[in-house]
């Protein structure tokens, strides 16, 4: 197989997974997806504050996280 | 977020506010894969004054009451920083008025429904509101009819066009 064409194949592939996963996130409960904004926060608040943005991350209760 | 939720009902229940719903990245959040926010917007119809002003001082001076104090252009409620948009125009109003009753767990609330959502974006109109309108047009399960209905009334059926891939 030219290796052009399994490159091609392997990122089709993963951007199929990628739309699919954005699908599965899309279709959580609400008080999941606040969760899973709340672990985005996280994630981002230490960048923003190293730019000098004050961010606040929610303190809120939080269970298990989607998908885990 | 829940207690927060419990607060906002106590607030409509001691008419501090007529009608409240949840918009802007949360409420998108609602229908489309989880956004990025560090607010909670929350849409509010507010009770007539003598004057006819439209102030959010009157639900401010409430969540003081309350305990919760006013930090730059939010009110931190129970951990989450809530920032109350008064309905400004028509389209906003019908938004309010036409919101979706849903549940946060045990907890009822309201959110501004995706079509509200989307058109609410094509006016407001900045770099983030495309990218909300993109999401919502690709993951939310919008009512057509309803939609061409929204964007007629507020005159938004020509940006919808621009903004389309």
């Amino acid at each position: 197989m030219d290796p052009m064409e399994t490159m091609n194949t392997e990122i089709v592939e993963l951007l199929a997974a990628k739309e699919a996963r954005r699908r599965k996130l899309a279709g959580l409960s609400f008080p999941d997806k606040v969760r899973a904004v709340v672990r985005l926060q996280r994630m981002v608040a230490p960048l923003l504050r190293a730019r000098g943005r004050q961010v606040r991350v929610w303190t809120i209760e939080e269970s298990a996280a989607p998908g885990e | 977020m829940e207690k927060t939720l419990q607060i906002l009902n106590d607030l409509e229940r001691a008419e501090v506010v007529s009608r409240y719903a949840i918009g802007e990245a949360m409420g998108a959040t609602f229908y489309v894969e989880p956004v990025l926010t560090f607010d909670l917007d929350v849409f509010v119809v507010l009770p007539q004054t003598r004057g006819g002003l439209l102030t959010l001082e009157p639900l401010y001076e409430a969540l003081r009451a309350r305990g919760y104090r006013e930090e730059d252009e939010c009110v931190h409620i129970e951990g989450v920083p809530v920032q109350f948009l008064p309905a400004y125009n028509a389209l906003l109003e019908e938004a309010l008025a036409e919101a979706r009753e849903t549940r946060y767990d045990a907890t009822p609330t309201r959110v501004l429904r995706p079509e509200h959502l989307l058109a609410i974006a094509l006016q407001t109109g900045r770099d983030k509101d495309r990218e909300r309108v993109r999401l919502l047009r690709e993951q939310a399960r919008l009512d057509q009819n309803y939609l061409k209905g929204v964007l007629a009334r507020h005159k938004l059926d020509d940006k919808w066009t621009q903004w389309k891939p």
